[in-house]
């Protein structure tokens, strides 16, 4: 009976909508780029909401006050539905032990009528 | 006969690459935000946006699965304005709530009694591995009891997930 419900639970939630957002790693590390000075580390995002298109990336110390940083390609990301997008972060060596999250959050469109809707921000945190 | 036997070699040829085919995957430590269900305003009374059931609107829910005890804060936050309205000339007074609605697993039933909850926003240690849904409340007062005008109102929760 026991797994009976557990199956129904994965059946029900199989067939949902996917409408998730993710980023990884949790702790990511800053290590040297190519650039003296400046450190980088490498996140992946996955869109899995169809009502989102757009995520901004940012980077906060541990108070959530905001850092100096460079993503590639930046710091607006375009990612399709289902889609992933590889963000490298850049950070100055300065900023080093300060930079202390890397965020994403989904950007609304607006025009929903009489909707509240969900932003979701899911952050990692640098180790 | 030596085409047969060839034949059921080359078969099994074929079946032991097929065997060794393989799928990789690693389960990360990660904190996966879902919209399980997008809320609606229901509209009562002229003065009043409110998304509860009884009143025709919809409770926002929000799924957090965690890979990983202990890893993570939920923090989510209701709305205290709209995002998009007609032109408002008076005050909207805001209420809301956040609660666990359903769990995966029931060590996370004291979710609620352990939360943080300061302003608009509502904060939860996800000290269990799992899915835990959470339901958000939210109502909107125009003036004292003035008809909001017509058009279209957006309001947004705020779902975040934060590494401890």
């Amino acid at each position: 009976m026991r797994n009976l419900k557990h199956y129904l639970a994965m059946a029900a939630l199989a067939s949902g909508p996917a409408v998730a957002h993710e980023l990884t790693p949790t702790y990511p590390k800053l290590t040297p780029s190519y650039i003296p000075g400046v450190l980088s580390t490498h996140v992946v995002l996955w869109n899995a909401r169809q009502d989102i298109g757009y995520y901004k990336v940012d980077v906060f110390d541990a108070d959530m006050n905001p850092v100096s940083f460079i993503a590639t390609g930046g710091d607006l990301k375009k990612v399709d539905y289902l889609g992933r997008a590889h963000i490298e972060i850049f950070v100055r060596e300065e900023d080093q032990d300060k930079a202390t999250y890397i965020c994403t959050q989904s950007k609304l469109s607006r025009g929903a009528a009489q909707r509240s809707l969900v932003a979701s921000n899911v952050c990692s945190k640098i180790r | 006969m030596k085409k047969v036997l060839a034949a059921a070699v080359a078969s099994l040829a074929a079946t032991g690459a097929l065997a060794q085919t393989e799928i990789n995957g690693t389960v990360d430590s990660k904190c996966i935000v879902m919209t399980d269900t997008a809320g609606v305003f229901g509209n009562p009374s002229p003065n009043m946006l409110t998304t509860d059931p009884q009143n025709g609107g919809v409770q926002p829910v929000i799924r957090y699965d965690v890979i990983a005890a202990d890893f993570y804060k939920a923090v989510i936050s209701y709305p205290v304005e709209f995002t998009s309205s007609p032109a408002l000339s008076d005050v909207v007074n805001w209420t809301g709530d956040v609660n666990v609605s359903e769990v995966s697993d029931t060590l996370m039933s004291d979710y609620d009694a352990n939360k943080i909850t300061y302003n608009n926003t509502h904060e939860y240690n996800m000290s269990v591995a799992g899915s835990t849904w959470f339901k958000i409340s939210s109502e909107a007062d125009y003036g004292f009891a003035k008809s909001l005008p017509a058009g279209n109102y957006t309001a947004v929760v705020m779902a975040e997930c934060i590494p401890l």
